[in-house]
């Protein structure tokens, strides 16, 4: 168990491998590549093993992630003893073999294969969505970054096919790398997508009576180094240099892939798969990719009293004054394995403070049918393994409320879900701190607004009991807290003695409450980072 | 005697203090104790946004505290969010006066550090140092007209501004712009002279010459402006070297150094000028030196027109040159590159570099830290206003308030690169 770390992992730099042991490994090999010595693993790649010693051969088709075709030949460099080139993608590294990458043959032989690229592509790059983000153009700038001598007209190919229900293809963008016919053959698991028709008449296309609709379809945009795959959901909506990302975690269910937030102008307009090799690998399902969409759905923006927008100060001063009315025997608290663990965390706090004994947590009802053996699973809430450790170090029993006992009159909830049935819900008094304002925040006495995942700092757990850290990417919608303030605002009107004043304290006070997570280290705010300096990262 | 009283009590009721008349002789006299004045932020008689909080005793000063800052914009951490290109704007609006040396000074550092300054085309560079002297010129004429006005003199500051004109009326024809030039790029500019270039600049040069005839006439035996300026704000060549003095400052003290002399660069060593030095190091040297290297660059300029050879004007490197709008719009290698130049920027090796050019004021110098991306990682700029600007203080002690307005005149803070 770890928290995540801080800043945004770049897919090529977590692949590195320890750094070279002193003493002769047998399963270590040592070779030199463009006159520095450099010790891998066996097994590992000559590419792989440029890499780490920061060595960039350009690659189309190789992708950590999948196996090796070695069929774009971007990445032949000569091996001495070899009369020919070989891909590096391919190559294993061998003890004493010596790699140039830089000399007169290899580099022509990677301008010539970009030149060779270049043919038929499309003028596309001001209309493009990969623009910006595009291997072919980065490989093209630091590799060619020659004058055209194409005289005869371009190729051209079908502009707009529709691939399945999340993916358009452009047949004329694509450079034939085969990463996306690998993913959903790897990742997802079913043959979608094929090739067909040979030399400059080939073609992506799905395979003979199938549809890209698998749901770790959008993967396929993410590997592919060109334009060719767009998604549907993020197609021409923003320019992708324009972008920030900021690291997070996906909080669409258990897993809890980690993730990039790509945001711009407060809002988030993608989340794409940041590499883990322990949770997600490089892949997350298409689900989890939209769950951003809610960021801005049914947001509650202000706080409300009996359904009307109040000040902060007469809303939690209203929340205080019901539940001292109400007392601690009539009161319940539910927590939720949809918030992070430190709201769970901060609420819970607060029913011990006033003598509660009446705390439960809940969440979205599990959805059988999704659980694949692969990332996806059937429980849909972000932190129930959080939320669940919280209760029981507080020595509650971590309680899912079910039926309420019939003493009570007043709820205190985290989130919006309350699972009790409709006549219920009418005797009770609800105060919810919520992003969302549906449900049971609809109707509540006091809606406290709180801030989304996206919008704050904070940590889940997920289903393997890891710890891991969301980062804040942009402000949250108008008055909106931290679920954690807003409990201790809630707390300081009631007299209990909370006072937390960063979310860094409460996880403080929470690894030493709960003893699975001892010794757990917050790490510093993640900056958001500019695609556009990074390089392209296709 | 009553009525007197009468109407002196009248006064005082309406006047609300005592008429100067009415005063006693104890009343009348200056107060023993110093007096706080504020000069500027926002002075007729200051040259940029500058305010200057001095203490004086009577009419002369005995303690000053410059105050720069209020034009701050932020020059050099607003290029670590901009493309090596799009700082060029930036230094614009470093010495506004002088923008043309500011792009060179920014070119060139980064020339530097991508190892493209020897391979500058020869017309680049006789461009770049005609564009330059013009630039000097027009930083010149304004501080001497600006300076004479200050004094008094109208009619220079008229003839002179006119001057400026002509050369802003060039440049503008040359970049497109009348102030904000942004005319040179990373390893060239951004277009070729006009036509007719050279017969419009020598037609310039000759009438600027008869101008300077007459202003000279007027101001250097002038009784008044010799009086202004002769033996105020002196500055020993010690004093100019230890506190960073550079350009016309420290020449007017009697220090040898024009970095166009002394650390050549561009076409300089092919060209034939002096450096005039003064001797007192008052403001009359001062303005002696500005005058003198009036007539160097108009010297400058007409070499440099007779020798300026015919070629490119950018340099031959698909790392720093856009390719041609029709290549961008019908190939795709011309189109991803101008994409890359725009949106991810010239991209520069990591290293460190320092180049530094004669500016108006003084050595120019730029500091760029470069990261391997299109952005520098930090950039700094060495501005010979701020320097400058830091010896006001010594400089108008004990003189007169009246003095602060020549000697300020003369160090020529340009707000815009002090605070950069």
């Amino acid at each position: 168990m770890s928290t995540t770390s801080g800043p945004a992992a770049q897919p090529g730099q977590s692949q590195t491998p320890a750094p070279p042991a002193t003493a002769p490994d047998p399963n270590k090999v040592t070779l030199t590549i463009d006159g520095q010595s450099v010790t891998v693993p066996k097994g590992t790649n000559v590419l792989e093993a440029a890499r780490t010693i920061g060595v960039d051969i350009s690659a189309f088709c190789y992708h950590p992630g999948l196996p090796v075709v070695a069929q774009c030949r971007q990445c032949l460099v000569s091996i001495e003893k070899n009369p020919k080139l070989q891909p590096s993608c391919q190559q294993s590294c061998a003890d004493g073999m010596v790699v140039h990458t830089t000399d007169k043959q290899s580099t022509l032989a990677r301008q010539q294969m970009l030149e060779f690229t270049l043919l038929n592509h499309p003028i596309d790059c001001p209309i493009c969505d990969k623009a910006g983000e595009c291997t072919l153009q980065k490989l093209y700038f630091d590799h060619d970054n020659q004058d055209s001598r194409v005289d005869v007209p371009k190729v051209h190919k079908a502009k707009v096919v529709d691939l399945g229900p999340t993916i358009v293809l452009d047949q004329e963008r694509c450079i034939l790398c085969s990463r996306c016919i690998r993913v959903c053959d790897e990742v997802a698991g079913s043959h979608q997508l094929e090739f067909a028709h040979r030399g400059d008449h080939e073609i992506l296309t799905t395979a003979p009576g199938a549809e890209l609709d698998n749901p770790y379809s959008l993967n396929t945009v993410d590997v592919c180094p060109v334009g060719a795959l767009t998604s549907k959901d993020f197609r021409f909506t923003m320019r992708a240099w324009e972008l920030e990302a900021t690291p997070s975690v996906c909080n669409g269910c258990a897993t809890g892939c980690n993730v990039e937030i790509h945001h711009k102008h407060g809002r988030a307009w993608r989340l794409v798969p940041r590499h883990n090799p322990d949770v997600n690998d490089y892949w997350m399902c298409d689900e989890g990719r939209l769950t951003y969409h809610e960021l801005r759905e049914h947001r509650l923006a202000a706080p409300t009293v009996d359904g009307l927008p109040a000040a902060w100060d007469r809303a939690v001063r209203a929340a205080a004054e019901r539940i001292t009315a109400a007392g601690a025997a009539a009161t319940a608290f539910v927590l939720s394995a949809t918030a992070s663990n430190e709201d769970n965390f901060a609420l819970a706090r607060l029913a011990a403070s006033i003598g509660c004994k009446n705390v439960f947590y809940a969440g979205k009802p599990p959805v059988p049918g999704r659980e694949d053996g692969k990332l996806r699973v059937a429980d849909v809430n972000p932190n129930t393994a959080g939320v669940k450790a919280i209760l029981e170090a507080l020595s509650h029993e971590p309680r899912e409320l079910g039926a309420l006992p019939a003493e009570i009159r007043l709820v205190v909830m985290l989130g919006d879900i309350l699972p009790v049935d409709a006549d219920r819900q009418k005797e009770l008094g609800v105060i919810a701190v919520s992003a969302h304002e549906r449900g049971p925040v609809a109707q509540a006495i006091v809606a406290l607004p709180a801030a989304a995942w996206a919008e704050t700092s904070g940590t889940a757990t997920n289903k393997q009991g890891r710890v891991q850290r969301m980062h804040a990417a942009f402000p949250a919608p108008g008055h909106a807290l931290a679920g954690w303030e807003i409990v201790v605002r809630l707390a300081q009107a009631l007299n209990a003695k909370l006072a937390w004043a960063h979310a860094r304290e409460v996880f403080k006070d929470m690894t030493a409450a709960v003893k699975p997570w001892s010794g757990l280290t917050w790490a510093r705010e993640a900056r958001p980072l500019a695609l556009r300096f990074a390089g392209s990262r296709g | 005697m009553a009525a007197t009283r009468d109407v002196a009590s009248l006064k005082q009721l309406v006047l609300g203090r005592k008429d100067v008349q009415d005063l006693s002789d104890t009343e009348t006299e200056l107060p023993p104790d110093l007096m706080t004045v504020n000069m500027g932020p926002s002075h007729p008689a200051m040259h940029g946004t500058v305010r200057i909080v001095l203490t004086v005793d009577g009419e002369r000063i005995v303690k000053s505290d410059v105050q720069p800052g209020y034009l701050h914009r932020c020059f050099e951490k607003e290029s670590e969010y901009a493309t090596y290109t799009q700082v060029f704007p930036y230094t614009d609006r470093l010495n506004y006066v002088s923008p043309m040396i500011n792009n060179v000074g920014w070119a060139m550092a980064v020339e530097k550090l991508m190892g493209l300054t020897a391979r500058i085309p020869r017309r680049t560079e006789y461009i770049r140092v005609i564009v330059s002297e013009m630039s000097r010129m027009t930083d010149h004429l304004t501080c001497v007209g600006a300076s004479a006005m200050e004094l008094g003199a109208f009619t220079p500051f008229l003839y002179f501004l006119k001057s400026r004109e002509w050369l802003y009326e060039l440049l503008e024809k040359v970049s497109g712009a009348r102030l904000t030039h942004s005319y040179v790029r990373v390893g060239g500019l951004a277009k070729d002279l006009p036509e007719d270039f050279d017969k419009d600049l020598t037609y310039t040069l000759d009438k600027i010459e008869g101008v300077m005839v007459e202003v000279e006439g007027m101001l250097n035996a002038n009784k008044i402006f010799r009086d202004r300026m002769a033996g105020i704000g002196a500055m020993s060549k010690a004093d100019a070297i230890a506190t960073g003095c550079v350009g016309p400052i420290a020449r007017a003290a009697g220090v040898d150094y024009d970095v166009r002399k002394d650390y050549p660069y561009s076409i300089y060593p092919e060209l034939e000028f002096d450096v005039p030095l003064g001797t007192t190091g008052d403001c009359l040297d001062r303005y002696l030196v500005r005058i003198e290297e009036l007539k160097q660059c108009i010297r400058i300029l007409r070499q440099c027109l007779k020798q300026i050879p015919d070629g490119p004007i950018m340099v031959d490197d698909p790392r720093v040159t856009l390719p041609p709008k029709r290549d961008t719009y019908n190939t795709i290698e011309s189109m991803i590159r101008h994409f890359k130049h725009i949106v991810d920027g010239i991209r520069v090796p990591p290293g460190e570099a320092y180049t530094f050019v004669e500016g108006g004021n003084g050595e120019l110098g730029f500091f760029i830290v470069a990261d391997g991306t299109g952005r520098p990682y930090k950039a700094y700029v060495r501005s010979p206003s701020f320097v400058h600007l830091s010896t006001a203080g010594q400089l108008i002690h004990n003189h007169l308030i009246a003095d602060v307005v020549p000697i300020f005149g003369m160090i020529n803070m340009i707000g815009g690169e002090c605070d950069k």
